[in-house]
Order: C-alpha cells, then structure tokens, then sequence
C-alpha cells in the first residue's frame, strides 16, 4: 500500500503545473463566478449607488414582476418557435448534404466543396446581418429585383413577421449547414470500406448502399445531435435575432437574450434583467437533466 | 467500386450538379458583395447587381482610405483579435496541459470548476457589473479580457494532450527533464494542428465580436470594426442619437461603402482560412468527445 501524503507534498511536486492552473482559476473565479454571485440581485431592489452589498432584498418580487409582463411571455414564445422552426428544417437538411458529400467520389471537387461551404461559418453576424438587408430589402434588395424580372413580389423579407422567420431560418441555415456536417463526415469516415464494396458485389444500388450501411452508421451521431438541440430549446445567441430584427418585426424578432440586453443594458434594470436571465438558466437546467434522462430511457448515450 | 474506374451513372451526374448548385448558392452572397462594392452607385441602389460588377468603380475603396473612424476601429480589431488570441491559448494550453496530467492531484475538482460554467452562469447583467467594478469599463480591456478563454476549446486541448504518446514523456521524464521542459519541448511541438485549430477559433471570435464594444465600449475611437460597420449598415435603423455620438454624422452611408466595409471586415478572415482549414474538422472531432 502507498504511502499517504500531504498536501504540500504534491503542491511541492507539481509546483509548475499548479502554477499553470492558478491563472485559469483565478480567471474563473472572477469572469465567471463573481459574476453567479451578482445573480443575488435578482432578489434585490438594484440600487447601482448602494451596489449588490448595500441594495435592499425584495423577495420574489422581480420574479412577480417580469411573470406579469406580457414582453416576457412574447419572448419565451420567439426564442422556442425561432430554436425549433431553425431546428425543424436545418437538421435533415444538415444531415442529407453530409449523405450528399459522403457521396463524392471526386477527391478535389469535394474538398472545394467543403471549403467554400464551410467557410460562411466563420463569418460574422453583423456581416451576414448586412449581407441580409443588401439582398432581402423590400425596394431595392437584389433578390425582390429579381423577383420582379419573373413577375413576384416584392415579398417583406424583412418586414413581415413570418417572412421574418423565414429569412432567419435562411441566414442560419446558410450560416451552419456546412459547418455542420464535419461531425457527420467525421462519423461516416470511419465505416469500413469493404461493407461498401461487399454490398456493391451483391448488387446493392447506390440508394440502398446509403439506406443501410450510411444511415446506421450515423444514427447515433445524428441522436446526440438532435439531443443536444433540444436541450438548448430555451437558449438562443443574441446575434442573430438582434442584428437580423428590426423595429417592424420586434414581435417576433425579440428573444430572451435580447430582451434581457434591452431592459439591462439599455433601461439599466439590472435587477429585472438578471431575474429573467436567472429564470432561463434554472429552465435550461431542467430541460438539459430531463433531456438526458428521457434519452438514457430510450437507450440513446446521454448528454452528462 | 470505391477507387475503380466506372462510368458515370445519371444518379452521380445529377448529385455533382446538385452539390455544384448549392456551392454556387452559398458563395453567391460573397459575391454579390463583392459585386456591390466595386459598382456604381445607382446600379446598387437599383438591387440591378448580381454576379459582376455594373458601372465599375473603386471610389467606395478610395472612400474608405479616407474614413479615419474605419481605420482606427480596424487597428482595434487587429490589436484586441492578436492579444486575445495570445491570451486565450496561453491560459488555455496551461490549464489543458496541466490538467491532462492524471497524477495531479485535485484535477477533476478543478476540471469540474471550469466545466461547470459551461451549464450556469450569472448572465450578461452581473458579468457587465463584474467588468465595470474592475475599472475596465471603455478600456481595451473589457474587450480582450473577460471573453479570454471557452470550455469547449480547453476541453478540446486537454483531449490531444491526454492522447498523445505516453512513451516520449516518460523517456524525457527519465532524462530529468521537468513538466515544464516536456510541455516546451515535447507536448506543444506536437500539437501544432491543434493550437493553429483553437488559434483561429479564437481569433475568430474576437474579430467577429462586436457585442463586447457594444455593452463596454463608449468612447468612437475604441470600437471594434464589427460594431463600426453595424453603425454604417443600420445607421437608419439604430437611434439617431447613437449614430451622432461616434462622430459618423447621420449623412446616408452609400450602399457600396457598406459593402468595401463588408469586404474589409471579412477579408482577413478569407485570408487566413484556406492555411488553417486542414487543421480544424480534427479539433471539432476532439471537441465532440465529452469532457
């Protein structure tokens, strides 16, 4: 049996390595736990003068306050519609470009491929935001001018609510779909080729060889991403929906993340602002546990 | 048939057309932009622009020359994207290495008080607060410091770190060397791929990062060329008051000057991209594996 030892032994030990964490922990702490401890304003009636220490403990009250703001409820509802339309159409599409390039016998046409619908990716917001409004606006946008060259339009891209959706649905799809399937191509690089050319031998045809072989293969991959998406149901990046909304579809176009920057950061109510943010992390953290537990159930690998 | 040569059946004709298809669909808004920035100006205005340039001009890159506010928000963009990065892998190497190491003690609590944030966190509001006690409110700071390191790419290294040959290591550890002169001399030269990888993703989301400037930013002469460039593009959208206290005037941007911004915005991107690709579907690969 080894010998126990202390503390200081091993501090002694790995000095440098200890020495290499101390930064990171340090960081944490102050960017990302002082930060939790500030969510004690959610209960506070927010003075900045006073600060977190001085200002006065209210109880539920900010809780109280934002369940009976109508805003609030508009907000949940955009954030779960955009999540799960963006989700209901980018999924299968993601996965059957991945089917499609899978299929790519052409080393340098698919790596070409890849590349340039990889790239949207690592584009910013605000420059897919400006690219939006030049091709989408309602009177000089280049796709409404080409739709007036075939005899439609124009049609309110940007201006009306359900085009709205529409459009953001397009920008992420654009945005991600490449990017997207790395993980599935990852997946299906790891199928052995010999299954391929045996099914081919029996006269497999080319549909058939994806039916059983490909899909299986991704099944799992696919399960955890689905997984994962709807986990973060009530999550949503603040870019796109502040960059791509506009005062004409607020109705739509305001999300949590957004209305949490607004009432915050522009009205200053600190308090409110971080009850509802405290609100969706507790909500997230309901659906990330039940998620991975309803998937444990059907046997799928969980997300924790 | 893999690798065998064989003709050519409809069904593969019509997958290279469709692929070729949706290429062209999504190249086709860097394009136009690029269309756009080069073109007169009432052909833009006109949305008569598509592929090529109409009426070519460069006044809208002249333009931008002269704009002193684009020039200064691109020198910040390029000195905060630079330090971050430098910042962001320094602390994110340190910590991966170390904690890749299974004889160190207390690694998994440590490891868990990283992981941790990435399920809570205190949300914009407290974090704003945080920054602002720190004194960093309208400082370079703000802007580098509290976005300096992600989970993801920490646990991204530590998964290379812990895969890579044990027997170098221990060979090294043989001759006297310290973790320090295995990390130097063994682990880091190793990992290249992997640091170019987290590298981009880093620098990346500084250049791309506007909302930082926005939130913690007041002064015009320190804004990120993102939030610059969403000035000009949303000028009539965002209040007016906004637009007049970073000195831009309300005069109407002209719809190719947006674009040569767009172009500007993006092109150190597009420059560094094609040397880096190879490297990054291994590091989303290593990030999928669960920490």
């Amino acid at each position: 049996m080894k010998r126990k030892r202390g503390a200081l032994y091993y501090l002694k030990r790995d000095f440098w390595l200890y020495l290499c964490v101390l930064p990171v922990i340090l960081y944490y702490f102050i960017f990302k736990y002082l930060p939790m401890a500030g969510i004690v304003m959610a209960f506070q009636d927010y003075n900045i003068f006073k600060g977190v220490l001085g200002s006065e403990f209210v109880g539920m009250e900010n809780f109280l306050k934002i369940f009976k703001n109508q805003q609030f409820w508009n907000s949940i509802r955009n954030t779960l519609v955009l999540n799960l339309a963006t989700l209901a159409v980018s999924f299968p599409l993601t996965i059957g470009l991945a089917l499609m390039l899978n299929e790519l016998r052409a080393v340098k046409f698919k790596r070409v491929s890849q590349s340039l619908l990889y790239l949207p990716h690592f584009i910013s917001w605000v420059v897919v935001a400006g690219i939006a409004q030049n091709l989408f606006n309602m009177s000089n946008g280049t796709v409404n001018k080409m739709l007036e060259g075939i005899g439609v339009g124009p049609i309110p891209f940007l201006s009306n609510n359900a085009w709205w959706v529409f459009t953001y649905i397009l920008c992420n799809i654009w945005k991600e779909i490449g990017w997207g399937t790395i993980i599935y191509l990852a997946a299906l690089t790891g199928v052995d080729e010999s299954l391929y050319e045996a099914a081919y031998l029996d006269g497999a045809t080319r549909l058939q060889r994806i039916r059983y072989i490909t899909l299986p293969m991704i099944k799992s991959v696919a399960a955890t991403m689905l997984i994962l998406n709807v986990s973060k149901m009530m999550s949503i990046g603040l870019d796109a929906p502040l960059l791509l909304g506009n005062t004409k579809v607020m109705a739509i176009s305001e999300v949590i993340s957004t209305y949490v920057y607004r009432l915050g950061i522009e009205k200053a109510q600190y308090d409110l602002a971080t009850a509802i943010g405290l609100f969706q992390s507790l909500v997230n953290i309901v659906i990330l546990v039940a998620v991975d537990r309803a998937a444990k159930l059907m046997g799928e690998e969980g997300i924790l | 048939m893999r690798g065998k040569k064989r003709k050519l059946s409809f069904g593969e004709v019509l997958l290279y057309v469709i692929i070729t298809l949706i290429v062209i669909l999504c190249t086709y808004p860097f394009l136009n932009v690029l269309a756009c920035s080069v073109s007169g100006k009432a052909a833009v205005l006109g949305g008569k622009v598509t592929f090529y340039p109409i009426d070519f001009q460069l006044d809208s890159y002249r333009e931008i020359f002269k704009q002193q506010s684009i020039w200064l928000s691109m020198r910040v963009s390029f000195v905060v994207t630079l330090s971050g990065t430098a910042l962001g892998l320094a602390l994110t190497i340190a910590a991966a290495y170390a904690l890749s190491k299974e004889k160190l003690k207390g690694r998994k609590i440590i490891s868990g008080f990283l992981l941790f944030t990435m399920y809570f966190g205190g949300g914009i509001i407290p974090t704003f607060i945080v920054v602002h006690g720190l004194g960093m409110y309208d400082t370079y700071a703000a802007l580098v410091v509290p976005s300096a390191m992600s989970v993801f790419n920490f646990i991204v290294m530590r998964t290379f770190f812990r895969e890579l040959p044990k027997e170098l290591e221990e060979a090294a550890l043989i001759d006297g060397a310290g973790d320090m002169k295995v990390l130097f001399q063994i682990a880091l030269p190793l990992s290249v791929p992997i640091i170019a990888t987290i590298g981009l993703f880093y620098a990346v989301g500084y250049w791309n990062d506007y909302f930082s400037s926005l939130i913690y930013i007041q002064s015009g002469e320190k804004f990120s060329l993102q939030l610059r460039l969403r000035q000009m593009l949303f000028a009539n959208e965002l209040n007016q008051a906004s637009v007049a206290a970073e000195g831009m005037g309300t005069q109407a941007m002209s719809e190719s000057l947006k674009m040569a911004t767009i172009v500007f915005a993006t092109l150190p991107i597009i420059v560094v991209y094609p040397w880096l690709q190879k490297y990054f579907v291994k590091g989303v690969m290593l990030g999928s594996v669960k920490g």
